[in-house]
């Protein structure tokens, strides 16, 4: 089996690194597109590793990295220094027969490397290109330094979360890049048919931030149109009871309950034993008392058997699974979810599924994450025409190789 | 003038009511430009009425496709009974969040039940069904011979949870977002709110979007259910963590609020003004840090020079933190330190979000209309320079488009 070729005859060349645009350029790749990441070997990837050392090399450090290995399958791999004329012109070569470039340097590399949009355009008219920056490319703001932590900080979405007597509070270590890399991916599919239309390509950008900014919509919307500061209630709502996270059996378990109707709390309040109560007011009223009761009941239980057993009577809840249940989650194991497959310097791995399927299966994933410089040859070889003389020569003058060197 | 787009002219000054105050925003609202539009010719019923269905179908709509809601005729989607309700609005619960998802949509009225060729009318030659799994892929083949249609649910149609009822937040744990939200003591946090049907919407966008380019391009044919389910759309922010949690045999324990291995520091501190977001991730960037906030002492500690060596000794670290940036500018720390190359940003309120001078350059947010009444909401968040989107808008009455339905 192997993966969709829905994409076919598109080409993708990913100068993006981290997270976001490699997940932008996934999409596309996952459905069929040719994506081509670009890399030097002294300016990697950055998500292989942000600490290198001699040690870290020679030990393989920037081919294990889970997170760079689950964004990057199915891509072809070349390395190129582009601070060099020749690197910088066999970028242009290979631009020329593409069709879309993705990008996610801070602002004002590309141009400094003479790989602005223009510059691009001037040897693909058809270009679909986009930039990536935290924050977009222009605005006070545009050269700033951001990681998906920086991104999810600037978005005030931290003031929606947690409890009043706290920080803002974030819920991810970068919430910003897989958001920035999804939108990114709608934004290439959108120019994608403009172009298949028209033939005019074009120039796109997007701000990280602002991507979150639908992730809280609702309190967003509380302050612009209701005229009111939305309140940081913790695992509470204003408008249903129970809701919240109860503790159960063991260490550190525990389970989401949110009920949404009042059949749903009968169901609950049959199943927990929990009498007393009345409508959704009375619950709401009675909250800390409510919470006491139920946490009584499920303090007892087995998390992921009470998920089962709440959802059987048709209530909204489910444990708090950490990454390792994340692999061992039935559901997902039945449906094919994680795709294991060997990858050089790690073994055998899951590799996840794209979320959208056709039919029972999930779409097939046909290679791991390329190492570094993985396709020189192949690239460089059959695309750009080079001879394996010439191609034995850049690897000499240091313009391509397979391993990261320090600056 | 940008591209043609006379945006400035079509600003219209909005009030909006902010506790007791009124404050004055200006806000882009532009026209349909449908000719020029992305997506233009595109043709997308929505009959699924759903959150991330909205979410979906306007993005396809914000591109000049053409969407069309087919509503229940007792009342419409259930969107339009979600709260944030527009409190300047003539009826008491006029759904904010209904408006935003549906701005230059259409809407008919329809029992799809009772009307089975009224639907098969409406879909001649539709490229999308946005559904929820009530209808075959074949309901529409014959009327819509290329028809892509996009069945967004929960957890997708098969497998031990295909019949679980979802929300944000038992999403969000399944998926494993909670688990490392709050302090080390006591429940995880998870907020209300529907960040996962957004973030399925937007991924069932890119999967349906796919497809349709696919018969486009010759490269796929016929009609075909493509299913997006919304929590393995959510597993895009913790895969990395399933992948690591299968490598490494270990559950990872929470460490407090705002607290994620492998970085710090990493969070959100009280300034004299404001709160600051801080990362330092690098060994560079957390020498300038120390620079920036005079604990140079810091700086050259060994230990230190790794993000996860800090992590260990956040409790020295913590408090010398906090205590040098307490009573200073958060505004004056990032011009600073971005300047030093930290990444460091203000954490904006909700009220302060929309006069942040960034936001403001961007035009972040744009007026939708919706009851007699305006307010501001998020633009779409990427910019097509030669095709640009619709920005805000008009949000339709139910059945306001009923010329639609033969």
């Amino acid at each position: 089996m192997s993966r969709p070729r829905l994409l076919k005859g598109v080409r993708v060349v990913d100068l993006s690194m981290g997270w976001a645009g490699p997940l932008a350029a996934r999409h596309l790749v996952d459905m069929g597109a040719d994506v081509i990441k670009v890399e030097g070997c002294v300016r990697f990837d950055w998500w292989r590793g942000w600490e290198a050392t001699q040690e870290w090399i020679d030990d393989g450090g920037a081919e294990k990295n889970p997170a760079f290995n689950t964004v990057n399958r199915n891509k072809r791999a070349i390395t190129l220094d582009l601070s060099s004329p020749v690197g910088s012109d066999l970028l242009k070569r290979l631009v020329a027969i593409s069709d879309v470039v993705v990008e996610n340097y801070s602002a004002g590399v590309l141009p400094k490397l003479g790989l602005s949009y223009d510059a691009l355009k001037a040897v693909n008219p058809a270009l679909v290109m986009i930039s990536m920056p935290a924050f977009g490319i222009d605005g006070p703001w545009r050269g700033y330094r951001a990681y998906g932590s920086t991104v999810e900080q600037a978005s005030g979405l931290p003031h929606l979360s947690g409890t009043a007597d706290a920080p803002p509070t974030m819920v991810h270590v970068a919430l910003g890049d897989s958001v920035g890399g999804l939108n990114g991916a709608a934004a290439l599919l959108t120019a994608l048919r403009h172009k298949r239309r028209t033939g005019q390509g074009q120039y796109m950008d997007l701000s990280q931030s602002q991507c979150l900014f639908p992730l809280g919509i609702e309190g967003i919307l509380t302050q612009s149109a209701a005229g009111e500061t939305p309140p940081r209630l913790g695992n509470r709502s204003l408008r249903f009871a129970p809701h919240g996270v109860y503790p159960c059996a063991g260490e550190d378990e525990w389970i989401v309950i949110q009920v949404r109707s009042e059949r749903q709390w009968q169901a609950l309040a049959e199943l927990a034993e929990i009498e007393g109560f009345g409508d959704c007011a009375d619950r709401l009223e009675r909250v800390d008392e409510l919470d006491r009761a139920l946490a009584a009941f499920t303090a007892e239980q087995v998390a992921e058997l009470l998920t089962a057993t709440l959802q059987a009577a048709g209530i909204p809840a489910g444990h708090a699974a950490s990454g390792l249940e994340l692999g061992l989650d039935p559901h997902l194991a039945a449906r094919g979810f994680w795709q294991l497959m060997e990858r050089p310097y790690v073994g055998e791995i899951p590799h996840p599924a794209p979320p959208y399927r056709v039919g029972e299966r999930p779409f097939d994933i046909d290679s791991p994450a390329p190492t570094l410089g993985q396709h020189n040859r192949e690239v460089l070889g059959e695309l750009l025409g080079l001879s394996d003389a010439d191609i034995d020569d850049l690897e000499r003058q240091g313009i391509i190789g397979d391993k990261p060197r320090l600056p | 003038m940008i591209l043609g787009v006379d945006w400035a002219e079509l600003q219209i000054a909005l009030h909006v009511r902010v506790g007791d105050r009124d404050r004055s925003y200006d806000y882009p609202m532009t026209a349909p430009v449908t000719t020029q539009a992305a997506l233009a010719g595109l043709k997308v019923l929505d009959v699924a009425g759903t959150i991330a269905s909205g979410y979906c179908g306007k993005l396809f709509a914000d591109h000049g496709a053409q969407v069309v809601n087919v509503e229940p005729p007792d009342g419409g989607f259930a969107t339009r009974r979600e709260p944030p309700f527009i409190a300047a609005a003539a009826a008491p619960e006029d759904s904010a969040l209904h408006a935003y998802l549906n701005t230059n949509k259409a809407s008919v009225a329809l029992d799809v039940d009772a009307e089975p060729t009224g639907l098969q009318a409406l879909a001649a030659d539709a490229s999308v069904v946005l559904d929820d799994g009530r209808f075959d892929a074949g309901t529409f083949a014959a009327a819509a011979p290329d028809v892509v249609v996009a069945t967004i649910t929960w957890f997708g149609r098969s497998g031990p949870y295909a019949a679980f009822q979802g929300t944000h937040g038992v999403c969000w744990a399944l998926a494993g977002m909670i688990r490392n939200v709050g302090p080390a003591e006591g429940p995880p946090l998870v907020a209300s709110g529907c960040a996962a049907e957004i973030v399925g919407g937007l991924t069932a966008f890119i999967g349906t979007l796919g497809q349709v380019l696919a018969r486009e391009m010759g490269n796929a044919s016929g009609p075909v259910r493509l299913d997006t389910s919304i929590f393995e759309a959510n597993l895009c922010f913790s895969e990395p963590g399933g992948v690591g949690g299968y490598r490494s045999g270990r559950r990872g324990r929470r460490l407090g609020v705002n607290r994620f291995a492998p970085t710090y520091p990493l969070g959100v501190y009280a300034c004299a003004d404001g709160w600051l977001g801080v990362t330092a991730l690098t060994p560079s960037q957390w020498k300038s840090f120390c620079t920036l906030l005079g604990m140079d002492e810091h700086a050259d500690t060994p230990q230190y020079q790794t993000a996860i060596g800090r992590l260990y000794d956040y409790d020295v670290l913590e408090p010398i933190i906090k205590r040098q940036v307490r009573n200073r500018s958060a505004a004056q720390l990032v011009r600073r330190g971005q300047d030093m190359r930290i990444p460091l940003a203000p954490v904006p309120t909700m009220e302060e979000l929309f006069t942040t001078d960034q936001y403001v350059a961007r035009g972040a947010f744009a007026q939708v209309a919706a009851a007699d009444a305006v307010f501001p909401a998020p633009a779409t968040p990427f910019r097509l320079f030669a095709t640009p989107a619709l920005v805000g808008g008009q949000s339709p009455r139910l059945g306001e488009h009923q010329e639609l339905v033969q």
